[in-house]
C-alpha cells in the first residue's frame, strides 16, 4: 500500500468505529460466534434454551453462559435478527464491495490472504492447508469469549472509550502474539 | 430500522478493514513480526481519531451517552487475551477480519478460521460454568472501569472527562505518525 494512503485508510477505519458508536453502539464481532454456535446447539438440542416469562429477556437456559445477564445470549440465539447479528453479516458485504472497487492489478498484490509460508498447493492436502486456520480460529475465539471481546470490541472500541479492559486486553494479546508470530517465522525459516 | 443501520455500520466497517489491509493475514503477521508496522500505525490512528471524534461530539453535547459500552476488567480478560494472542500470532486473523476476508479474496482459509471460531466459541460456552466456578471472572474484578470520566455510569481512574479523552486521542494519533514503519529488518526473521 502506498505510504500516503495509509492515513486516509486509517481515518476511514476510525470513522467506521465512530459512526457505529454515534448511531448505535460500539463495534463488536466475537459475541456473534457464540450466538451462531448457540443457534446450532439449540437446533440440535431443543431443550437447551426454553422460553421463560420470568426471565429478564424471556428465555432461560440450562447452560450458564446463555443464561448470563438474564438470558441475554439465550434471547439472541432464539431471536437472532437483531442489530449485532446483521452488523456482522454486513462486514463481508462491505469488504466485498471494497474488493470489487479495488483495481485489478492492485488486487493481486493485496488479496493474498494466505498466512502460511511454504505454500505449494500440489504438495499440501486441503486438510493440512486449512487445519492451521481452523485451529487458529478455535484458539482465537476461545480466548475472545473468555475475555468477553476481541480486537474490535475490546481493543479498538474499548481503547477509543478509554476502557481499562481494552488496554489490558491489548497488552495481553500482543504479549503472546508478537513472540508467537516471530517464533513461527523462525521455525518456517523466515520465509514470508 | 436497526437492520438498515446495521448494514450501513457493518458494511462500512468491513469496507475499512479491507482497504486498511487488516483483513489480510499476511499483513497482520508482518506487523506482529515487527517487519511492517504500517498496520500498527493504522490501528493507533484509527483508535485515536475515533476518540477525538467521540470526545468532540460529546463535548458539544451531541453524543448519546447510552451508546457507550464498557467491558468489565477481570482475570478472564488477561488470560483470554493471552490465549487470543497465541492464535492471532500463529494465523494472523481475528474474529472481525476473518469475516471480512471471507468475501475479499481469502475465502477458504477465512471459512476454515470461522468454522474453527464457531467451535472455539462453543467450547467456551461449555466451559464457562467451570471457569466461573474456579473464580476466573471474580479474580481482579475491577468492574467497568474507564481511564477518563466519560459517563456517570462507569467508575473512572481520573476525574477528567471528555477533554482527557480528546488529549488521549491526539496522543494516539501522534504515536501513529511517529512510529517507524519497521523495527526489524526482513532478514532478521
Amino acid at each position: 500500500m502506498k505510504k500516503r494512503n495509509w492515513i486516509r485508510n486509517a481515518a476511514c477505519l476510525g470513522a467506521a468505529f465512530y459512526i457505529a458508536i454515534l448511531l448505535v453502539k460500539p463495534v463488536g464481532v466475537s459475541t456473534q460466534f457464540s450466538v451462531l454456535s448457540g443457534i446450532f446447539h439449540s437446533a440440535v438440542n431443543e431443550n437447551v434454551i426454553t422460553q421463560d416469562e420470568d426471565a429478564e429477556n424471556g428465555y432461560k437456559s440450562e447452560n450458564e453462559y446463555y443464561n448470563r445477564h438474564g438470558g441475554k445470549l439465550a434471547k439472541s440465539i432464539k431471536e437472532p435478527w437483531n442489530y449485532d447479528f446483521v452488523f456482522v453479516l454486513a462486514i463481508p458485504v462491505g469488504a466485498a464491495l471494497a474488493y470489487t472497487l479495488n483495481r485489478k492489478d492492485k488486487r493481486s498484490e493485496l488479496s493474498d490472504a494466505c498466512a502460511d509460508e511454504k505454500e505449494d498447493p500440489h504438495e499440501q492436502s486441503p486438510f493440512r492447508r486449512y487445519l492451521p486456520s481452523f485451529i487458529g480460529g478455535f484458539i482465537i475465539l476461545y480466548g475472545a469469549r473468555m475475555a468477553d471481546g476481541c480486537t474490535s470490541g475490546h481493543m479498538m472500541s474499548g481503547m477509543m472509550q478509554s476502557s481499562i479492559s481494552g488496554y489490558i486486553f491489548a497488552a495481553a494479546v500482543f504479549l503472546t502474539a508478537i513472540p508467537t508470530a516471530i517464533i513461527i517465522g523462525i521455525i518456517n525459516g523466515g520465509k514470508r | 430500522m436497526y437492520t438498515v443501520l446495521a448494514i450501513i455500520t457493518g458494511g462500512f466497517f468491513g469496507f475499512s478493514l479491507y482497504i486498511t489491509g487488516a483483513s489480510m493475514p499476511k499483513k497482520l503477521i508482518s506487523m506482529l513480526r515487527l517487519q511492517n508496522l504500517t498496520l500498527m500505525k493504522t490501528i493507533l490512528f484509527a483508535i485515536g481519531s475515533a476518540s477525538v471524534h467521540l470526545a468532540i461530539t460529546a463535548i458539544f453535547g451531541w453524543f448519546q451517552l447510552s451508546h457507550l459500552s464498557i467491558k468489565a476488567v477481570n482475570l478472564g480478560v488477561i488470560i483470554g487475551g493471552l490465549i487470543f494472542g497465541i492464535g492471532f500470532g500463529s494465523v494472523g486473523t481475528c474474529p472481525g477480519t476473518c469475516v471480512a476476508a471471507s468475501a475479499s479474496g481469502g475465502l477458504k482459509k477465512a471459512v476454515a478460521a470461522i468454522a474453527g471460531g464457531l467451535f472455539g466459541a462453543f467450547a467456551f460456552t461449555l466451559s464457562y460454568k467451570g471457569l466461573k466456578n474456579i473464580g476466573l471472572f471474580d479474580t481482579m474484578n475491577l468492574g467497568k472501569l474507564t481511564l477518563f470520566r466519560i459517563s456517570d455510569e462507569y467508575d473512572s481512574v481520573l476525574n477528567i472527562g471528555y477533554p482527557g479523552l480528546l488529549i488521549m486521542g491526539l496522543l494516539f494519533v501522534a504515536a501513529s505518525l511517529l512510529l517507524p514503519e519497521k523495527l526489524r529488518s526482513d532478514h532478521d526473521a
